[in-house]
């Protein structure tokens, strides 16, 4: 698994490929807290190249999301494959998270500058 | 056919590539074979984590049993036993981290047991029945 952080203005953006699991989770779970304590307003994560995603790699998703109501940080994940939507699906999640299909849909509703909440 | 390997959360990947082929090369239809290899993963991973402590150098062996009516994969470890009355996956409106592995492989596998006379450790099985052609 890769996992690399760009910024498109005040937004973090973590692009992730490859599965993730017991294994790799760690490492998004690094970039993702780092973001979020690290003090950017809006997070995303880009998972259009995730192919597979285990519970470990949920729970580091939904630790990101617990964070960043603490720190009221705009969260969100962009792009999901059909694999990952239907694990979150599953864990009924997928209306816990702010989930958009394009990043440029995401950048327009995470990176506006409305109150945290309003998503 | 039987893999045994050492309890490298690494190797977890390996292990979803033998049960999602093998899958696949029973007939399994694609997005099948892909839950099927990841309950075995999430079970491969529950064993590395809480039965081993997150120790890399035990054991972990796999087999997979192919049926005309079913597949069959046995995950054996060489670990503590299982305390059966922990296994209990989260409620799904009680949202925290952890705890979903256990339901992922209840959804995705027909029967998941312990063996009661495997001494040695856990053996785990895991059933999953094979979908029966509708008669038109």
């Amino acid at each position: 698994m890769k996992v690399q952080v760009r910024n498109v203005e005040d937004v973090a953006i973590i692009d992730c490929s490859g599965d993730v699991d017991l294994y790799s989770s760690p490492r998004l779970r690094e970039a993702l807290l780092g973001q979020i304590r690290g003090g950017a307003k809006s997070v995303l994560v880009n998972m259009g190249e995730v192919g597979y995603i285990d519970s470990s790699g949920i729970a580091t998703l939904v630790e990101g999301l617990q964070l960043s109501r603490t720190t009221k940080t705009r969260f969100g994940l962009y792009s999901l494959r059909s694999n990952a939507r239907s694990v979150l699906e599953l864990a009924r999640l997928h209306k816990v998270f702010n989930l958009f299909e394009t990043e440029q849909e995401a950048l327009e509703k995470i990176g506006s500058v409305q109150p945290f909440g309003g998503l | 056919m039987r893999i045994d390997l050492t309890s490298e959360p690494r190797l977890l990947q390996i292990l979803r590539g033998v049960v999602r082929c093998r899958a696949l090369e029973a007939g399994v239809p694609e997005p099948e074979a892909e839950r099927l290899a990841l309950a075995v993963s999430e079970a491969a991973a529950n064993v590395i984590r809480h039965t081993y402590g997150g120790r890399e150098d035990a054991r972990l062996a796999l087999e997979i049993r192919t049926f005309p009516d079913r597949l069959e994969f046995v995950l054996e470890d060489w670990g503590p036993k299982v305390c059966l009355d922990q296994i209990r996956h989260r409620p799904l409106d009680d949202v925290r981290p952890g705890g979903l592995g256990t339901y992922f492989m209840n959804c995705f596998m027909d029967d998941c047991s312990y063996d009661p006379d495997f001494a040695e450790g856990n053996r785990l099985r895991m059933i999953k029945y094979r979908q029966r052609e509708v008669a038109h």
